[in-house]
């Protein structure tokens, strides 16, 4: 059996960014656009970097911690946001997103401050660790140490990956789901046949917060190094284009879009120091042919049909 | 029918990666492919730090021209970007592990980049090399990650007591990046040099990347009428403080910290430079044989003068490609006794050696801008 | 010292409304963000280095030089960029935000594989000269840039309200529908719209480069975002909420890194458009129909 770490390492990234661009997707499903989801993200992997090297809470404690601090940051900002519409709610979570990152600069005691926050356990070495005190050991099913970290963090990556999906995908076609459609529809419709348009729309910014949380404890553990330079805006407006691009119209959308945005520039490596030039002529590119993302709702009627 | 020629054209981008991308052999051997090494680089090619990987891949690339060109082995660069990211940095030390099978790594260009780099090359067991690293506690991630470019502990202390020494210094002005780990770390250093000196601080004042305007900072700091300004900063930032610090009247001597060591700072700064002191492991005014041909045949190829950035890397590779011949051979773990075991290497950054914790083991210089040059500072 | 910080906060502030500016006339007219404005501000700038620095060329041809650049390439991006989405019958509000993203990208990208990376030095023969009032230093450039920036904003305030073009443009901005009945050509409405904003912005860029003595690849960044906040707090779409917007940030900044601490210079921004939003939705100067509008 070979498995190249390489590969399952942007199979990795991509998973986590799968996972940002649904929190973005959640929002975005009441009409709200977010860019606050850097600084969500930080607050989960601050959260889960504080919690499993200073109090030495076991990881999968520590991982959801993260998430619920960052879901009820979420709530939170959700409730100020309703006043908030469009561009306006877009440009004052990007604000937040900005003061988080400079809590996390000036927080020194507990973050590190731009120096960063190093040596938080990494889920492939602390599995491998945790299987060789049973006795066991990864080459009885022929895998080397290293690709053993990297499959067990990929697996573990797909797994939470594949939950939220699901969970998504349920959420979407209960009612709570149709409540959403119904306030990114029409707010003020939605609200004349007896929806309750904050329960909701705190409720999207609470769940997006969450799993933007979750993925940024993933990505804690998953590089084991973080540093306030992670959180930048630039995330955030990267998060935003995997969803879009991938499109808004279901959670699809947002798992194509960070999947093909993440392989990207990776398959354009080999025209090194062009790739981002070449990444930006895609990004219009895709926009001007498929402005409603690469996942529509009528794209995915004919794959089901068949 | 057109949705589908998309999806198609999609699912081959993401196989083309599976395959893995091919190797970059721009200077394909012409020996036989036995005596073929290839070495991985990470460097910052593109994004904010791409005017210090710039550098340094030039310092190696003309590093491999000159050790190809002598024969026994031929030593592969295959470079990669990292733009500066962690994530980018990490997946393309994974290629260059995994795919490309390198025998080591140099870089990658960030103390950042290392922080995540560095456990994954010693769990893989490939030594590494950094030479752009200042930050501290780089080499104790682990027993492959060497360094040989100098912390920011070795040189600026140095250059503060010197500075101190000939003029008097009785308190002085930080000002420094504090949301940059390179900066960051630079002012601790720095603070901690002040206090030991019994230096009296007048004023803490920081900036942020990419910020144009300092004037707010430099009027605070003007108030209080320091002896000396000392300064963390990179030298692109570094080159507009001293220009407004100038403009506005403090013409105070400026202590610089490992970033401002640039002739690129003289070529930005001008006439604000005059009076810039900082520690250095690399000067190139030094009357050395070795040093003058390395300016020269950089000179001639890429038409500016080396900084510390191509130095460190020019040597850098020299070290590889001794470790190499010494072991006799690519395996990673031979290389990387055959690294740690390097003692007095002479190199264009003057004689060098690893310690303990494969860390610096040289002296630095203190130099100062005059006349519109670097030259030693006494 | 506080009245050389004013004058800093000045200074800074008037750099700050002209890029506004570009950012509010596109929302007003588009209804979306431009994302690459900042990088069409860093086009501009990089033009009038190469003038200035590379030809000495006075500073009217600097001006004359960066304007025409950016507005080519502000033609250049709606053409390429917006143009093709106003095309699809498709209803996607965020598509063109991501295909502005795409394009800053790709003009950071090119500017620094033209230019290279790292600073440029911007010379000018009126970077040094100053004068003393009353203890306080005053360069000539910060009053050029002062000056310049009213003169600006003036302008293209008379243009869109006293003009037949300008009211063209309002009415685009209103409903565009109804426009288009009432005989307005509404790409070409557009397209003079996004060239103006992006002259502009090339006539920012220049500032920037007088002011600071530097242009660099990466500025587009950290300027686009001080000039979105200001947007936001000043009112989407009104001249006035520019200016004002602008001279506020600039003032806070250097006010709350001179009196407090200067880390927290960057934050400022975002500070005071929490505030303004939640005491007014709509920002300072803005209509309460912008607020509500999607």
């Amino acid at each position: 059996m070979h498995l190249n770490p390489y590969h399952l390492q942007i199979a990795s990234f991509a998973l986590i960014n799968i996972m940002l661009a649904l929190g973005v997707y959640v929002t975005l499903s009441t009409g709200q656009l977010t860019l606050g989801s850097a600084g969500f993200m930080g607050i989960g992997a601050y959260t889960t970097a504080v919690l499993t090297v200073n109090c030495h809470v076991p990881v999968p404690v520590g991982i959801v911690a993260g998430g619920l601090l960052a879901g009820v940051a979420g709530v939170a900002t959700g409730f100020p946001a309703l006043r908030l519409r469009g561009v306006y709610l877009a440009v004052a979570t990007l604000g937040l997103g900005e003061m988080l990152r400079v809590v996390f600069i000036r927080w020194e005691v507990l973050t590190g401050g731009a120096v960063g926050f190093t040596g938080i356990p990494q889920m492939g070495r602390e599995t491998l660790d945790m299987l060789n005190t049973y006795g066991l050991n990864p080459q009885g099913i022929g895998l080397k140490d290293n690709e053993f970290t990297a499959f067990s963090v990929f697996l573990i990556l797909l797994l939470i990956a594949i939950l939220t999906v699901w969970a998504i995908l349920r959420q979407s076609s209960s009612r709570v789901g149709r409540a959403f459609s119904a306030i990114e529809c029409d707010e003020s419709a939605a609200g004349a046949m007896g929806i309750d348009i904050h329960y909701y729309k705190v409720l999207a910014f609470g769940e997006g917060a969450f799993i933007s949380g979750l993925a940024g404890a993933l990505y804690a553990h998953t590089a084991s190094y973080i540093s306030p330079a992670d959180f930048t805006y630039h995330r955030a407006v990267e998060v935003l284009a995997f969803a879009v691009l991938g499109g808004i119209e279901t959670a699809w959308g947002a798992v194509i879009g960070a999947a093909v945005l993440t392989v990207l520039p990776e398959t354009l490596r080999f025209i090194s120091s062009y790739r981002y030039v070449v990444y930006g002529i895609i990004l219009v590119a895709a926009m001007v042919y498929r402005p409603q993302g690469l996942i529509d709702r009528a794209l995915l009627r004919r794959f089901t049909a068949k | 029918m057109e949705l589908m020629k998309r999806f198609v054209l999609i699912v081959l981008l993401i196989l083309s990666t599976c395959k893995g991308s091919p190797p970059v052999d721009e200077n394909k051997p012409r020996q036989p492919a036995a005596q073929t090494i290839k070495i991985g680089v990470i460097a910052a090619l593109t994004g904010s730090a791409s005017a210090y990987g710039r550098s340094i891949v030039n310092g190696f690339e003309l590093a491999a021209k000159e050790i190809n060109s002598k024969g026994g082995i031929t030593l592969e660069l295959i470079i990669e970007d990292s733009a500066g990211r962690q994530e980018q940095a990490l997946s393309a030390a994974q290629k260059l592990i995994n795919s490309n099978m390198v025998a080591a790594i140099l870089g990658p260009t960030l103390s950042t980049e290392m922080r995540v780099v560095g456990p994954l090359a010693v769990t893989n067991g490939v030594p590494i090399l950094a030479t752009s690293n200042t930050a501290a506690g780089i080499t104790q991630i682990g027993r492959f990650v060497f360094r040989n470019s100098m912390p920011e502990t070795i040189g600026t202390p140095l250059s503060i007591q010197m500075a101190r020494d000939k003029y008097n210094i009785k308190k002085a002005a930080i000002i420094y990046g504090d949301d940059d780990v390179f900066t960051k770390s630079g002012f601790d250093t720095m603070k901690a040099t002040a206090e030991r000196l019994g230096i009296t601080i007048t004023t803490i004042e920081k900036f942020q990347k990419g910020q144009a305007d300092y004037s707010a900072q430099l009027t605070k700091i003007k108030a209080d009428a320091p002896d000396a300004i000392l300064c963390s900063a990179l030298f692109n930032e570094g080159a507009v403080i001293l220009q407004q610090a100038r403009k506005l009247g403090i013409d105070v001597p400026v202590i610089g910290g490992n970033g401002f060591n640039s002739p690129k700072i003289i070529e930005l700064a001008g006439q604000a430079a005059e009076g810039l002191i900082v520690a250095t492991p690399w000067f190139s005014g030094k009357p050395d044989k070795r040093v003058q041909d390395f300016v020269a045949a950089y000179k001639a190829a890429y038409g500016t003068e080396p900084d510390q950035f191509a130095a460190q890397a020019y040597d850098g590779l020299y070290l590889m490609d001794e470790a190499i011949r010494r072991s006799g051979t690519s395996e990673r773990e031979k290389v990387r006794d055959a690294l740690a075991s390097i003692k007095d290497f002479d190199g264009v950054m003057g004689r060098f050696s690893f310690d303990a914790d494969r860390d610096v083991v040289m002296a630095p210089l203190v130099i100062i801008v005059k006349d519109g040059r670097f030259q030693l500072f006494n | 010292m506080l009245a050389q910080q004013l004058i800093n906060g000045i200074t800074l502030g008037g750099i700050y409304a002209v890029v506004a500016l570009g950012y509010t006339m596109v929302f007003g007219v588009l209804d979306i963000i431009n994302m690459a404005h900042g990088e069409v501000v860093m086009f501009g700038a990089f033009a009038g280095m190469l003038l200035a620095s590379g030809l000495g060329a006075p500073l009217w041809a600097v001006f004359a030089g960066a304007v025409i650049a950016a507005g080519a390439l502000g033609y250049l991006l709606e053409l390429l960029s917006l143009r093709p989405l106003r095309r699809r019958r498709v209803t996607a509000k965020l598509a063109p935000l991501i295909s502005t993203i795409g394009v800053s990208i790709l003009l950071e990208n090119v500017a620094l594989k033209l230019f290279g990376p790292g600073n440029h030095p911007f010379k000018t023969p009126l970077s040094d000269m100053k004068f003393s009032l009353a203890g306080v230093d005053i360069y000539l450039v910060q009053m050029v840039i002062l000056g310049i920036s009213l003169m600006l904003a003036a302008a293209l305030y008379l243009w869109l309200y006293r003009t037949k073009e300008g009211l063209s443009l309002r009415a685009v901005a209103e409903d565009s529908e109804i426009a288009s009945i009432l005989g307005v050509n509404i790409d070409r409405a557009i397209t003079i719209t996004v060239v103006t904003a992006s002259m502009a912005g090339g006539a920012a860029g220049v500032l920037i480069g007088m002011a600071y003595s530097n242009v660099s690849t990466q500025m587009g960044v950290s300027i686009g975002l001080k000039g979105l906040a200001i947007i936001i707090f000043g009112g989407m779409g009104s001249v006035g909420g520019a200016v004002a917007g602008g001279l506020i940030l600039g003032l806070a900044e250097t006010l709350i890194a001179a009196y407090w601490d200067s880390g927290y210079r960057d934050a400022a921004a975002f500070f005071i458009i929490t505030l303004v939003l939640l005491v007014r939705p709509q920002g300072l100067f803005g209509r309460d129909a912008a607020a509500m509008r999607h």
